[in-house]
This record gives C-alpha cells, sequence and structure tokens, in this order.
C-alpha cells in the first residue's frame, strides 16, 4: 500500500510531539509542587517573622514590670515566669526560621539577638528568694536580690535600646518574607499559565492528529475499497507468485471463475494447472516460472517463449458437458529492491477470440470450396450436371421419406439407418465421380453420422434431429449448385456458338455415361496414386431404363477396381505386369437379352482373404467359412456389409457396394457373376433381360 | 570453416568474439554476413555440437549462436557444456523449432535469447543486441 510509509511518519510525529509535550506538563506540576511547597514554608516563615517583630517591646515591656516590681518589693516570680516564656519562645521561633531562612536580615537579626543572651540569660537564670524579710526594715532585697535587680535594670536598659533596630531587622525580613511569598506566587501563576497552555497545545494536537489519522484512515479505506472493485471487475483472473511460486493472499474474482475454484491463498502455481495440462507442459511451465526469477529472462524473450500463452482446457459445464476453453497466461516481473519481488500473473479466458479466429480459417476455407465448387461446376457438362441434381433430388426425397417413417423398435430405426446409408452412399458415388467434391465431401460427413449411429447400443427418434440438420445443408447447397449451373448454361448459350463447337453431344444419355466414368477414373487414379486405362465399348446401347442402375453399379464397380484391384504400379512391375493398369467395359447384347462386361487386370480375389475379411466382420463364422468352396467364397463379396478395405476412404471401405450393386442388379431381373483369376485378373458379367418392363428402382 | 578473421574492430571499443554453431552452411554465412556490429568479431563457425565444443575452447569466444537441430551432439546438450565451460557465455539460439517447451529448455540450461527461424536481417541484429547489452 502506498500509504504505510506516510503513516509510519505521521505515528512517529505524533508520538514524539505526545512525549514532548507530556514531559513539559510533568515539569510544570512538578515545578509548581515545589513552588506551593516553597510558598507554604514562606508563609509559615512570614508568620513566625511578624510574630517575632513584637517580642522585642514584649521583652522590654516584661523587663519594666519585672523592676517595677522588684523595686516595690511584689511578687516577681509570676513576672519572671512570662519573661523566660517570651525569651525560650523568641529563641525557639528564631531557630525555626533559621531553617528556612539565611537572608542578611535574619542573620543580622540573629547576630543582635545572640546578643541578648548574655544579658538576659542571668535575668532568667535567677531562682533564688529575691527579698529577706526583716521586722525592722519590712521586706528587703537580699544580696542576690540585689544582683538580680542589677541584672534586670542593666537588661531593661538592654532591650529597650536595642528594641528598635531587633524589631527593625525583624520587619526587614518579614518584608523580604513577603516579596518572596509575592514572587513565588507570580512565578506560580505563570506556571499554572504554561501548564494550561501546554494541555490546550497537547488537546489540539491531540484533536489534530486524530482529525488526520482519521482521514488517512478514511483514504485508505478508500484506496482499499477501490482496489477489491478492481479485483472484483476485471475480466482477467490476477494474481502475485512469491519466490516459492505460490499464489498470494490477493487475487482477482475472475480467478475464481476461470479456475472453478477459490482456495488460492498459498496454492502452489503447480497444483493449480496440474489437472488441467498434460504433464510435459505442466514441467515446461514450471521451468519457464523459475527462468521467470533468474536474471536473463527478458520481458520480451520471455513473452515470446511463454508455454502458457494459449493453453487449451476442458472444463465441465452445467450441462455435464465437457467443452474446450483457451486461457492466455501472461506473466511480469515486479522488481524490488533485491530484484526480482514478486511475479504478476493475469489469466485471460480467450477461447471467443480463438473460436473467432476459427470460424475465419473455416469461413476463409469454406469460400476456397466455394470457389473449388465452381470451377468443379464449370468442368460439368451442364445436361451431365442436371441429370445428377435431378436424380440426387430424387434420392434425397427418397431420404426425407426414409426419416418420416414411423418407427419404434430398435430394429425399425435400424432398418432406417441401413435405407439412409444406402441412398446417400449413392449420392456420394454419383457425386464423386462427376468430381463434384463439395456434394461429395457433405454426403460423405453425412454417412459419417450415420455411421456413428448405427455403433449406438439403443436409438430413438430424437438421435435422428442431427441428421435432419445436415440433410438441410446438403439440399441448400445442391440448391446453390443447381443455381450457379443454371447460370453457367445460361452464360454458355449467350456465348457465340463457336465457343461451345466441340461440346455437341451425339447419344445423349449413354454417351454421357462414358464420359462420367473417363472423368470418375481419371480422378480415382490421381486420388488412390494408381494408374490405370480405361475403356468402354457399346455403352451407348444400354436401353434408357437400364441406363441408372448401370451408372451406379459401374461407379461402384470402377471404385472398387481403382481401390482394390488395380495394384500400385511398383507392385505391377515387380509381377511383370505393365505399369499402367486395364479396365474394359463392354456391354452387347446377347442371345436372351443384354450382357455387361466390367474386367480389370488388378490382383484379383483371393478366396482365403476374402473368407478371413468376411469372418472378421462377423458376415459368417469361421467353421462356415472353412467349409466354403471357391465359388462360395466369391459370392462372399455380394453379402451386405463386407468389405476388405480396413480405412473408410471416399471410394470404399464402407461395407456397401458389390451387395446394392447385386441388389440392384436383381432388381431390373439381372443376374451377376464374378470369375478372377488371383494376380491376373477380376471379371464381373451382368447379365440382364431383353424386356424394357423392368422397374427402375433406385439402389 | 573456422575462419578466424583480423581484428578489425577499432581499439577503443571492446570487442565480443563470436561463434556461429548451425549445421547448415547457407545459415552459417546468413548470420555471419547479416550481423552489422562493429564489435562483433566472428572467431569462427561449427556445425555441429562436437566440433562447437573444440573450437569454443580455442578460440574462448563471447558470444555464441546456436542452431537447436544438429548431428552428433544437439544444440540443448553443447549449450550445457559451453555454459560449463564459461559461465559467462552469452548465447541467442536460432531454431527453426516453435515449441516452446524446447525453448524454455534451452533457456534453462542457459540460453540468453531466442530467435526462431526463418529470421530477418533486422530480428537478428535486435537479438544480437540484446545479448550484448
Amino acid at each position: 500500500m502506498n500509504f504505510s510509509g506516510a503513516d509510519r511518519k505521521r505515528q512517529l510525529v505524533t508520538v514524539g510531539v505526545g512525549t514532548v509535550l507530556m514531559l513539559v506538563m510533568a515539569g510544570v506540576l512538578i515545578a509548581g509542587f515545589r513552588l506551593a511547597t516553597q510558598m507554604n514554608a514562606n508563609v509559615a516563615a512570614l508568620q513566625t517573622a511578624s510574630a517575632l517583630q513584637t517580642y522585642p517591646n514584649t521583652l522590654v515591656a516584661q523587663l519594666t514590670s519585672l523592676r517595677d516590681r522588684l523595686e516595690t518589693r511584689a511578687y516577681s516570680g509570676q513576672a519572671l515566669a512570662d519573661l523566660r516564656a517570651t525569651v525560650e519562645k523568641f529563641d525557639r521561633e528564631m531557630k525555626q526560621l533559621g531553617e528556612f531562612s539565611h537572608s542578611p536580615q535574619f542573620e543580622q537579626a540573629q547576630a543582635l539577638w545572640q546578643q541578648y543572651s548574655p544579658v538576659l540569660d542571668p535575668v532568667i537564670d535567677f531562682t533564688d528568694q529575691p527579698y529577706v524579710d526583716s521586722d525592722e526594715e519590712g521586706s528587703t532585697l537580699s544580696p542576690e536580690g540585689r544582683t538580680h535587680y542589677a541584672d534586670v535594670k542593666r537588661a531593661q536598659l538592654f532591650t529597650q535600646e536595642n528594641s528598635e533596630p531587633l524589631q527593625a531587622l525583624l520587619a526587614g525580613l518579614s518584608t523580604q518574607l513577603q516579596t518572596e511569598a509575592s514572587t513565588g506566587a507570580n512565578r506560580l501563576r505563570v506556571l499554572l499559565s504554561a501548564g494550561v497552555l501546554a494541555a490546550l497545545v497537547l488537546a489540539a494536537a491531540a484533536a489534530w492528529f486524530q482529525l488526520t489519522r482519521g482521514r488517512s484512515e478514511r483514504l485508505a479505506r478508500e484506496a482499499q475499497e477501490q482496489t477489491r472493485d478492481i479485483l472484483r471487475t476485471v475480466k482477467e483472473g490476477f494474481f502475485l507468485l512469491d519466490a516459492d511460486y505460490k499464489i498470494g493472499s490477493v487475487w482477482s474474482d475472475a480467478l475464481t471463475r476461470l479456475f472453478g475454484r477459490s482456495d488460492f491463498a498459498g496454492l502452489a502455481f503447480e497444483e493449480l494447472l496440474k489437472d488441467l495440462v498434460p504433464p510435459a507442459t505442466l514441467a515446461t511451465a514450471m521451468k519457464y516460472i523459475k527462468l521467470l526469477w533468474g536474471e536473463r529472462a527478458h520481458e520480451n524473450l520471455m513473452k515470446s517463449i511463454n508455454p502458457l500463452g494459449q493453453l487449451e482446457i476442458h472444463v465441465e459445464t452445467a450441462s455435464g458437458a465437457r467443452e474446450a476453453r483457451y486461457l492466455q497466461f501472461d506473466f511480469h516481473r515486479v522488481m524490488g529492491p533485491k530484484g526480482v519481488k514478486h511475479v504478476l500473473v493475469s489469466v485471460g479466458d480467450i477461447t471467443s477470440s480463438v473460436l473467432l479466429a476459427k470460424e475465419l480459417q473455416e469461413s476463409q476455407e469454406n469460400a476456397n470450396q466455394q470457389v473449388d465448387m465452381m470451377l468443379g461446376v464449370m468442368h460439368i457438362d451442364p445436361v451431365q450436371l442436371m441429370s445428377f441434381l435431378d436424380s440426387t433430388e430424387t434420392g434425397l426425397q427418397l431420404v426425407n421419406a426414409i426419416l418420416k417413417e414411423p418407427a419404434r423398435t430398435d430394429a425399425e430405426f435400424r432398418k432406417k439407418l441401413d435405407g439412409l446409408f444406402r441412398e446417400l452412399h449413392s449420392i456420394k458415388g454419383e457425386a464423386s465421380a462427376l468430381n463434384l467434391m463439395s456434394v461429395a465431401h457433405r454426403t460423405h460427413a453425412l454417412e459419417d453420422m450415420v455411421t456413428e449411429l448405427k455403433k449406438r447400443p439403443e436409438l430413438s427418434g430424437n438421435d435422428f434431429l442431427p441428421l435432419v440438420l445436415k440433410l438441410d445443408d446438403l439440399l441448400a447447397h445442391l440448391r446453390s449448385v443447381r443455381e450457379l449451373a443454371t447460370r453457367l448454361s445460361n452464360l454458355r448459350e449467350s456465348a457465340p456458338t463457336e465457343a461451345r463447337g466441340g461440346r455437341s453431344s451425339g447419344k445423349g444419355g449413354t454417351d454421357e455415361l462414358s464420359r462420367t466414368l473417363q472423368s470418375l477414373a481419371e480422378r480415382l487414379a490421381k486420388d488412390h496414386n494408381k494408374k490405370f486405362r480405361l475403356s468402354v465399348s457399346g455403352l451407348a446401347d444400354i436401353p434408357r431404363a437400364y441406363v441408372p442402375t448401370l451408372k451406379d453399379v459401374l461407379i461402384q464397380m470402377l471404385r472398387n477396381s481403382a481401390v482394390h484391384g488395380i495394384e500400385p504400379a511398383e507392385v505391377r512391375r515387380a509381377n511383370t505386369k505393365s505399369d499402367v493398369g486395364e479396365v474394359r467395359i463392354e456391354f452387347r447384347k446377347s442371345a436372351d437379352g443384354f450382357e455387361l462386361m466390367f474386367e480389370d487386370d488388378g490382383a484379383g480375389l483371393l478366396p482365403e482373404q476374402l473368407k478371413a475379411a468376411a469372418v472378421r466382420k462377423q458376415i459368417v463364422t469361421p467353421e462356415e467359412a472353412a467349409a466354403m468352396d471357391t465359388r462360395a467364397a466369391m459370392a462372399l463379396i455380394f453379402r451386405p456389409g463386407f468389405s476388405t478395405q480396413e480405412q473408410v476412404s471416399m471410394d470404399a471401405g464402407r461395407g456397401v457396394g458389390m451387395d446394392v450393386v447385386a441388389k440392384s442388379v436383381y432388381a431390373i431381373g439381372g443376374k451377376i457373376g464374378v470369375t478372377t483369376n488371383p494376380g491376373k485378373f477380376t471379371r464381373f458379367k451382368v447379365s440382364l433381360p431383353a424386356s424394357e418392363e423392368t422397374s427402375t428402382a433406385v439402389a | 570453416m573456422n575462419a578466424v578473421n583480423g581484428n578489425t574492430g577499432n581499439g577503443a571499443r571492446r570487442t565480443y568474439k563470436l561463434m556461429i554453431v548451425d549445421d547448415s552452411n547457407i545459415m552459417r554465412r546468413r548470420i555471419e554476413r547479416s550481423q552489422n556490429f562493429e564489435e562483433l568479431e566472428v572467431v569462427g563457425t561449427a556445425s555441429n555440437g562436437v566440433e562447437a565444443l573444440e573450437l569454443f575452447k580455442k578460440m574462448d569466444p563471447d558470444l555464441v549462436t546456436m542452431d537447436l537441430t544438429m548431428p552428433q551432439m544437439d544444440g540443448i546438450e553443447c549449450i550445457e557444456n559451453l555454459v560449463k565451460l564459461k559461465p559467462a557465455v552469452r548465447i541467442l539460439v536460432i531454431s527453426a523449432l516453435a515449441d516452446k517447451a524446447t525453448a524454455v529448455e534451452a533457456m534453462e540450461k542457459g540460453a540468453n535469447g531466442f530467435l526462431n527461424k526463418p529470421f530477418t536481417d533486422r530480428q537478428l541484429n535486435e537479438a544480437i543486441a540484446e545479448l550484448i547489452r
């Protein structure tokens, strides 16, 4: 806090001033006490001195009385006793005054009083009878009495003589004592005023310090509140790490939201990350943190190698689903006088910006795909494209119909899935034959979803909802393709005639089939890195009713040949075959109808491999497989769910293919057979009846 | 290789001896040519960690630019050895590895800077300037 320094200084000043004022007060009180004591003594002394002033005269009077009595031979005992008492009192009080005053007046008075002593002592020491009584003379002074009388007379004269000076000395002494007393009183007044003043100053100072303390406390409290507000409101998680890599006692509230915990005080940084990141990342992060304390860590350099700049973590949402979040950790070193004091860590949730970047990338890819699609569409024969779009639309209507079919049992749902799968597969096949990859990819994704659904142990109507959405997407895409195709065809029509010179199609649908197959062959060869040549003959003679079915059949067969049949060039070379494979398609009239022959000079089919694959796919049991002869083994390829390609690709490996081919051939009343010579060739023969009254069911 | 230049730096300023370690000779030449510090003197180049270590003992350079992926002894191990030989040596890692973990590890072993390949002349000079500072 900014306040600690000023606070401390202020406290020191308070204590200093307070102490000084207290000392002043104590001084005033002690001095006042002493002064008062002194004044008390002064007053007593003054009283004594005042009393003493009367004594010289009293002495004179008593001595005079004593002399009178002696002269009249009266009783002198009482007068002598009075005199004694006065002298004793004078003596005592002089002694008392001597304890107090040492002023010159007193010294002089004392000296004078001492001169009294030799004169008075014989008088007061007298104890004998002063008179003798005789009849003749009556009372007369005894010899002792005469001496006594002489002493008294002398003393009376002495005191009478010295009474005034002594009195004056004593009066001077009391005047002096009075002056001293009044000076003391003045001093006490001043002292008391000073005490009051000091008390006032102390009170004022106390009030002032209280006031400023209150103000600085308020400021501190406000600052604290502001800090708390900042920490509560800021979106980033903030905390300080100490040299032991532990989190300090203050952090922003966002941290709780980001990490779903609140026990941060003293928590080791490693603990914070432990459950969120893989061990390797954690180890790197800890090394990095350690480096931050080193002297080689320049801010820029450390920023550039920050391993937690974009950290992907998975958190559970309220609904229990796991969700990816992206956190960005930033580290700033806080320098103290002895090097790095803390490391300030800020944690931000950059999920939205990361996702935005991804979205941006996706839309970029999408745009690229659009361009690709456009280029793709431009290369397709318009008639062919329109025919594809028409048949696809029919296919998707069928898909929709399948989806709408009511279903309750698991078996019914699975039947639905199988139907969907076949339709989609067929659309995908045609799309890739036309090189319309944007459609093919979308259909492939749909197929993936269906495959996923098939794996589920239980199915319900809700499981089909995502499919419907994806299907809508596909339909929208097909619409945009159609729109594009229409525009292109308008463009072509408005173009000069010579531009479309070579593109006249002589025999409509069947020539179109040859072109479709040729372009599919080219794409397949490129995609699967195979070399083969496709030769077709007689396709123009296919009766129109058979074209849609035979198109599907040939596409599937061509794909199988490209993926499974034709070997890579190096394998072919090793087997003394020519690098370039041969695929032949022939359609001709036969005695009882038509015959379609499809042949490739590829690897052929190995009965044992087919059996093994069928067992693996659980189409047959190992026992059944063992009992099969070559012919039965070959027939396995027409069984549903059979595929020897382990990896799913656009063109094969779905386990749907030859069974669909066989079914669609049967559907138009045909037959299909396969012959093979391992390492040499595979040949399919499809026989079709002459009658054209066949169903045109789509497979 | 091991080309030792004459001391061309002016006498008043301190001359730093620089060693370049990279398995690509194109990269070595590139680094040698594009740095434009008068106070730098390239005292040798090496194409792998073992060679670098030997040359280091002989020439005692102050600065080293270090590739990470090299045959025989990789950069991380080499850094470790160089720092053992001369703790005050300053090492700039120049690597195509964008992996943060490797960068952190290099720093931990004693590297002082990190420069990603590919780099511009300006980036190289800035990184070296940071090192000399």
